[in-house]
């Protein structure tokens, strides 16, 4: 069957008799516990969002503690939030296989950074699997949870974009029956890291590492593919499937040996120095950083080897490779004179514009955006919009530009206490999503209060975790199989922490929002503490996709021609993607577009945007 | 058989990656291998999508520039974004529809422009009105199997994959799609037959 690559990983870890998953949402690593949550029940297993991603390594960690083969997910930069457990993971070791999926970004499609999370294995003694294609990934997420659960030791199974969000073909084995209860055997010399234990501890590990070390040497998903004696590649990862075809493309597969490499923490030494000492010049082909090229000069170094070894000096460091970018390297490489793909050779007068994401139609980010603006101008404030990570990111963009600041999950809350201090001719104005309040906002908060820091902080609740994907939390009020779930009110939250200001204001409706703002900043000014404005309004997408399967109808609303001025407020400041201009600059509204927000109404100065259909009644019961 | 590579380009929401992934499903009825490349995340926000699918014995799922054999544009300015991997015999098809991108004071191009500056190019280029055939069909979301449906009929895919496994795959849909779909199949397919005429 076809599946996507984290797909693959989770049929792996389905096969190999998981009893646990728990991860926190992150492009590129979404997918794999979306398909176990689809699962679980049928499987009788235990299957989780957790608030970040250090609780969801914590609660598998302790599973596998107690016996119960265990799964964590997470984007590359979610690996940061767990390093405090992860690193003291590997001195204790666990009972049953404990893997860990870091699904690292190269090329940065949808991060901040493109670290390469092969290091932490490095870092924590934690070897490092790597999948080249959906194929290997579901073969190989198995067998690294065999390999885990016999050394005793977590194990990282590191994928990149292109392989989690590659779909390819899959062949599927019988799983092992899963097991999901266990039984925790108390050792404290084990489980508690006081430096008494910690010190046997990390003597132990270095002597598992060891083991491993020889283990990886006979792993099945490594092999030498020999042509010649001259040269020889060593690809790990996907570069192994860019090498593959770019050696076909050149005409040279017959004519360079091929290391492959799925095991890159640690290295095969005898392996590698096995093709090193057979080949007078070898290159590594690798993915950001030079881990293996370093592995491989240290072995040659090591063994007095005068076999040339390049890497980062042909293939770039920057940036995903690709095949192009292979082959290019390769031919250079070889002396071969370039690539055999000849792009047509036509400068074109007119250039595509370009078409960044915008925030959706009906979106309520954009009504609270459009209000936070007005309500800070009117106050006479000078903002330093403290920016978030998730759909309002996008607010970055014209016509907002409301993102001065934009590093991590939960930065606009800690970064706003820094700037309320020190820039004290400006107000910080922090904007955070629900999911990322829960997962990395709430001690920020309590900083503030503690500190007294004159913030305001905007949480845009839109109810789910929108950005990757509508995953929901604990404030949404049901699991992804849609039963109903205890929810944590942000607003209680806020209160019980020592905020005295806070209001909730529907975005949908600007004079409301722009007042609870202006009340906000008024109170900041005169107490000199933080306030609190939860915005909250579901995310449209979630509410049009339930309209659309229960047959519902929205309201619809259009553009009476003869008021509309052609003045652009609707399509250019509120920069709805559902009005465009037409004839003279006048605007129109795309039916097959329009959400029946209605927030449009109210911005037009010239009363010109009218309902044309009201919706069904039943359509207001939708939001939740 | 050797390699073919698919490059789909259009605007996130428009059905990219279902389409990739009728074809690769196609693929394993036929016995073709099939890869697909897809971007996630921030493109479903209306932003520019490409999507990657060789066929044949590949390893890595990246089509490089100017290897495109075949470019299917469900937007036509995201055609002209495609440029670079086109070579002088890819084969184009637009779908003659044009959006303009949200940002504020943007002018499109016209689709005549785009479709002028693509004969310019030297690319062979076949337009193609998918989401009128798809809104005939029952839905403007079925513009992408009108695309596969001509796409099928240029005979570009012949070898890979075919008409009938297609349609195989678009039988396993929810019966409210399926039908949707598999009428566009068919006007896409009747689309081009006129068009070639
Ligand atoms: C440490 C970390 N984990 C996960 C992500 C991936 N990610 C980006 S935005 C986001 C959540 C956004 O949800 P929310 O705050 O509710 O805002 P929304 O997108 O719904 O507007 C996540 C999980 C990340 N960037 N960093």
């Amino acid at each position: 069957m076809v599946l996507l690559g984290n797909e693959a990983i989770a049929r792996g870890a389905i096969e190999a008799g998981i009893g646990w998953a728990s991860a926190y949402p992150g492009t590129p690593s979404t997918e794999i516990v979306e398909a176990l949550h689809r699962v679980a029940k049928q499987l009788g297993i235990h299957v989780e969002w957790s608030t970040n991603e250090k609780v969801a390594f914590e609660a598998a960690y302790a599973a596998a503690m107690a016996g119960v083969r265990s799964l964590t997910a997470m984007k590359h930069v979610g690996v940061n939030v767990a390093a405090d457990p992860l690193m003291t993971s590997a001195y204790t070791g666990v009972e049953e296989g404990f893997v860990i999926v870091t699904a690292d970004d190269p090329g940065m499609w949808s991060s901040q950074n493109e670290q390469d999370n092969r290091w932490y294995g490095l870092h924590a003694f934690i070897p490092v699997f790597e999948p080249y294609s959906p194929t290997e990934a579901k073969d190989l997420a198995r067998e690294v949870f065999e390999f885990s659960s016999r050394m005793k030791h977590p194990a990282f199974l590191r994928t990149t974009t292109r392989v989690s969000h590659t779909r390819g073909p899959v062949t599927l084995s019988e799983p092992r029956k899963p097991l999901a209860t266990g039984s925790f055997r108390k050792q404290p010399e084990r489980w508690t890291i006081v430096p008494a234990h910690a010190r046997v501890l990390r003597r132990r590990m270095l002597e598992r590492w060891e083991k491993i070390g020889e283990e990886v040497e006979r792993f099945p998903f490594n092999r030498v593919e020999r042509h010649g004696t001259e040269v020889a590649v060593i690809a790990s990862g996907i570069a192994y499937g860019h090498v593959i075809d770019a050696l076909e493309e050149l005409g040279v597969r017959d004519q360079v040996t091929v290391l492959k490499l799925a095991t890159t923490v640690p290295a095969p030494r005898k392996l590698i120095l096995d093709v090193l000492s057979s080949h007078k010049r070898v290159l590594v082909v690798e993915e950001l950083e030079p881990i293996i090229e370093w592995e491989a000069k240290r072995i040659a170094y090591e063994e007095r080897l005068d076999t040339e070894i390049h890497g980062k000096d042909y293939v770039p460091r920057v940036g995903e490779l690709t095949l192009h970018r292979v082959a290019s390297a390769i031919a250079e490489y070889l002396g071969l004179g370039g690539v055999p793909w000849r792009p047509v050779d036509h400068e074109p007068k007119v250039k595509p514009p370009p078409r960044p994401p915008t925030l959706c139609p009906g979106c309520p980010h954009r009504g609270l955006f459009y209000a936070l603006r007005r309500a800070v101008n009117r106050a006479g404030v000078k903002p330093i919009y403290s920016g978030d990570i998730g759909c309002y990111s996008l607010a970055v963009l014209p016509p907002f530009r409301m993102q001065d600041t934009m590093i991590e999950m939960g930065g606009s809350v800690g970064l706003a206490n820094g700037f309320a201090h020190v820039d004290r001719e400006k107000i910080p104005v922090a904007t955070i999503g629900d999911s990322t309040f829960f997962h990395a906002g709430i001690p920020g908060l309590i900083n503030a209060v503690y500190n007294r820091s004159p913030m305001l902080v905007v949480v845009l609740d839109n109810r789910v975790t929108a950005m990757t994907g509508h995953q929901p939390h604990p404030g949404t009020g049901f699991y992804p199989t849609g039963e109903p779930a205890p929810v944590v009110s942000i607003e209680n939250v806020a209160r019980g922490v020592g905020i005295e200001y806070v209001e909730t204001v529907d975005p949908f409706n600007l004079e409301e929002t722009e007042k609870a703002v202006q009340g906000a900043l008024d109170h900041i000014r005169r107490t000199g503490k933080p306030a609190v404005v939860v915005s909250k309004r579901a995310c449209t997408l979630l509410v049009d996709a339930a309209a659309r399967r229960k047959g519902v109808e929205a309201p619809l609303y259009t553009v009476d021609q003869d008021k509309c001025t052609g003045c652009g407020i609707c399509y250019n400041a509120f920069s709805c993607p559902a009005i465009s201009p037409i004839n003279g600059g006048k605007a129109a509204i795309d039916p097959t577009l329009c959400t029946g927000c209605g927030v449009c109404v109210q911005v037009c100065p010239h009363d010109a945007i009218v309902l044309e259909r009201p919706g069904d009644p039943e359509w207001e019961k939708l939001w939740f | 058989m050797s390699r073919l590579n698919v490059l789909l380009a259009g605007v996130g929401g428009q059905g990219l990656i279902t389409l990739a992934s009728v074809m690769a499903k196609a693929g394993v009825i036929e016995g073709t291998k099939v890869l697909v490349a897809e971007t996630h995340g921030l493109s479903q926000r209306g932003g520019s999508v490409e999507v990657h699918v060789r066929f044949g014995r590949v390893e890595s799922p990246l089509i490089p520039p100017g290897g495109a054999h075949v470019v299917v544009a469900l937007e036509a300015i995201e055609a002209l974004r495609s440029l670079k991997y086109m070579n002088h015999s890819t084969l184009v098809l637009v779908n003659r529809r044009v959006i303009r991108p949200n940002l504020p004071g943007v002018k499109a191009p016209s689709l005549e422009e785009i479709l002028e500056e693509l004969g310019k190019a030297g690319v062979k280029v076949l337009d193609i009105p998918a989401t009128d055939l798809a809104i005939r069909a029952g839905s403007s979301l079925a513009a992408n199997m009108v695309m596969l449906g001509a796409l099928l009929a240029t005979g570009a895919l012949d070898g890979y994959i075919s008409r009938g496994g297609v349609e195989k795959v678009l039988e396993t849909m929810p019966p409210r799609w399926r039908r949707v779909n598999l009428e566009a199949l068919r006007l896409g397919y009747g689309a081009l037959r006129e068009t070639e005429a």
